[in-house]
């Protein structure tokens, strides 16, 4: 027993550290940049994540097919983070340590962006996330600069939801809140725009995950008798949430983000249950001959249309960001070189381009601005894109978009 | 008041369902002697089961018992494939093996059945008004489940000749075996009905939420905190401990909030554990 033990652990550590050495010599001697695709592919993130990892390969393809980004062909190693910490620490360890990648792409949940964005500093390398957390935006979390995100933050979320809550009408408006960095920067953001509109919160409840039932916390709020409710939740809570709040038989109206009232919801309670509910999400670029070419992407790979998976579009734009940021930067940058050069070739100023072949030929003649699939793609001082925000009214089971927020 | 009694009747329905988690931990560890931790995989096994079978035939009590018989399987598969080579290995073997188990159950299930959330298709009804308190017919229906089940259990437990064997092997294994009972028996009969428990738990926590491969196992610590405080390897404790920790959580709400809900639960754990080592029901007291 204890002989077996031992071998079991001098094994172990022959097998660690012998890993790195290994790993550094094979990054050597290859032309290639190396990308982790980090992504959500089972947890809560489970509906947009394997769409989200498919189209950081299609970019890939693309990228490679039209000769590589600044001489270097990209060669992509994808781990899960199950949609928690956790895993997604132990992911990322994996693809930095082991896998020696230089820029990992794709996080959701702003959990799980928080936890990794520390490693990637650390490694100094890139991380481009999908999450809202307003923390993401600034020091400890962008101590480096090196965290963008292709998301509207939360707080944006918030705005948009005050808007939308004073075009709608309403008067007295309750939140709930999952407790999370992304649920709470929702409401605490709706919270703001909406007290500064001259109103008040009537109520606010922050839940735990994983509860068998929101009874209590629906108890709470409804005793304030709102008109509508604004959640920052996900999926599965507010499926429970929505089912005990039908089953009360209680007349409320309320504002989803787009991640959790999507057709799984409908889906799950009925037509019936979620009539009428407003699921608030970014809109694509639709129009972009960008968004084209992901849409294609993404019928091909996952049979359904794109608009389906806002978050692959913001994957299929990191490609093609950092591939763009590579070539301007030159053959062999490192990835400072190549972070001065990623507001440079996505905002303003210098030719509008859709896609990297398009944009590889039109940075050899000067300034270029990519406009992405997933929106406009300007990033500000902090790595943030401001998207527009559209508004679904769920009408017979069907989420059709009723008009558009700017904030 | 009415918002009290709300408060109990939701915590007495969750705690209900904790209760029967608890019970599968408890039923194991008081035989086999080590902390079944692919209790919470075998619910989610059970839930899974249930839904599959319920909407196949659209009866939910039909996915029920489809869902036990499932969770009495993968409890009998699980002791046959791994925790009966692990035998006599002490506790922390059994654990870790158990570990081993609720990754392969969850793996299986996810991909099985993917990972998008799957729920129970069934009508949204209002509530019975009694009092003045809203009750709700699905709550009143797994209520019901999770006592039969329970009373199902007791029953094995103490009035059929292998419950006997079994409550003989619990108290004290090798006695037991002087007296003639082989443990082989006791063993199958007992995983089978651990698991058959944990797959009615599932099936009533995958009709009440939503299921999902990672649902079990996120049920798993208040299972074990249910286990513990009701004295471990006592089943009543365990049912107990379960709806007197639903109904707390639910009632400390209205004071501390909805985030530290899950706090109190294992504050009373503490104190109870200060005060009473062995937990409400237990009988062993300390190692012998």
């Amino acid at each position: 027993m204890s002989f077996t033990r031992r071998r079991a652990v001098q094994s172990l550590i022959a097998a660690s550290l012998a890993a790195p050495g290994m790993g550094r010599a094979f990054a050597q001697s290859t032309e290639t940049f190396r990308i982790g695709a980090l992504n959500p592919v089972t947890g809560a993130g489970a509906p947009y994540g394997s769409g989200m990892q498919k189209m950081i390969v299609a970019a890939v393809e693309a990228v490679n097919g039209a000769g590589g980004a600044g001489g270097r062909k990209f060669d992509v190693v994808a781990e899960d983070t199950q949609t928690t910490p956790q895993a997604a620490v132990l992911a990322a360890k994996k693809l930095i340590e082991v896998n020696k990648v230089q820029a990992i792409l794709g996080t959701w949940s702003s959990g799980v962006s928080l936890a990794v964005v520390p490693l990637t500093n650390d490694a100094n390398i890139f991380l481009f996330n999908t999450s809202g957390a307003p923390a993401l935006s600034v020091p400890p979390a962008n101590a480096k600069g090196l965290s963008y995100r292709f998301q509207a933050t939360n707080e944006r979320f918030g705005q948009a939801f005050a808007q939308i809550a004073k075009k709608e009408g309403y008067k007295n408006v309750a939140t709930m809140a999952f407790n999370n960095a992304s649920g709470i920067g929702n409401t605490e953001g709706f919270r703001k725009a909406w007290e500064a509109m001259g109103n008040k919160v009537a109520a606010s409840v922050v839940y735990e995950p994983n509860q068998p039932s929101y009874r209590a916390e629906l108890q709470k709020v409804l005793a304030a008798k709102p008109d509508a409710i604004v959640t920052g939740s996900y999926l599965a809570d507010t499926t429970i949430i929505l089912r005990e709040w039908f089953q009360l038989g209680e007349k409320t109206k309320w504002v989803i983000p787009g991640w959790a009232a999507n057709p799984n919801l409908i889906k799950a309670l009925g037509n019936e249950a979620v009539e009428g509910i407003l699921s608030v999400d970014s809109v694509a670029n639709e129009q972009a001959a960008s968004f084209k070419l992901f849409d294609e992407a993404y019928r091909k790979a996952m049979n359904q249309p794109g608009l389906d998976n806002i978050y692959a579009a913001m994957t299929w734009d990191m490609v093609i960001v950092l591939a763009l940021a590579m070539e301007a930067a030159g053959p062999g940058a490192d990835t400072a070189a190549i972070n001065k050069k990623v507001r440079e070739i996505a905002n303003p100023a210098g030719t509008k381009v859709y896609s990297f072949a398009e944009g590889k030929e039109a940075l050899k003649k000067g300034k270029i601005n990519y406009e992405g699939a997933s929106s406009v793609l300007d990033f500000d001082e902090f790595g943030d894109v401001s998207p527009d925000f559209g508004v679904y009214p769920i009408k017979s089971g069907k989420l059709e978009r009723a008009y558009v927020v700017k904030i | 008041m009415t918002d009290l009694a709300e408060l109990i009747v939701s915590g007495l329905v969750s705690g209900l369902i904790v209760g029967l988690a608890a019970l599968a931990v408890s039923l194991v560890f008081g035989v086999a002697r080590f902390a079944n931790a692919a209790t919470g995989d075998g619910m989610t096994l059970g839930a899974y089961a249930a839904f599959a079978a319920a909407s196949a035939s659209g009866s939910l009590l039909i996915g029920g018992v489809v869902g036990a018989v499932a969770g009495a399987l993968a409890g009998l598969c699980s002791y046959a494939l791994v925790f009966r080579h692990l035998s006599g290995r002490g506790a922390v073997a059994g654990l870790l093996a158990s570990i081993g188990v609720a990754f392969v159950i969850r793996a299986i299930m996810g991909v099985a059945f993917g990972h998008q959330q799957k729920v129970f298709q069934m009508p949204l009804v209002r509530p019975w008004r009694v009092f003045d308190v809203r009750i709700h017919p699905t709550d009143v229906n797994l209520s019901l489940a999770a006592l039969g089940t329970l009373a199902a259990v007791f029953v094995i437990l103490h009035a059929t000749p292998i419950g006997r064997r079994m409550r003989a092997v619990a108290d004290d294994p090798a006695l037991a075996r002087v007296a003639g009972i082989a443990p082989g028996r006791v063993m199958i009969v007992l995983w089978l009905m651990a698991g058959a428990v944990a797959g009615v738990a599932g099936a009533l926590i995958g009709v009440k939420t939503v299921i999902s491969p990672e649902m079990g196992w996120e049920m798993l610590l208040p299972a074990f905190a249910a286990a513990i405080l009701g004295g471990i390897g006592h089943p009543v404790g365990a049912v107990v401990a379960g709806v007197l920790l639903g109904v707390m959580q639910e009632l400390a709400t209205p004071l501390v909030g909805f985030t530290y809900k899950i706090a109190i639960s294992f504050a009373v754990l503490l104190l109870v554990l200060l005060v009473r080592p062995r937990g409400l029901f237990g009988v062993h007291a300390g190692a012998r």
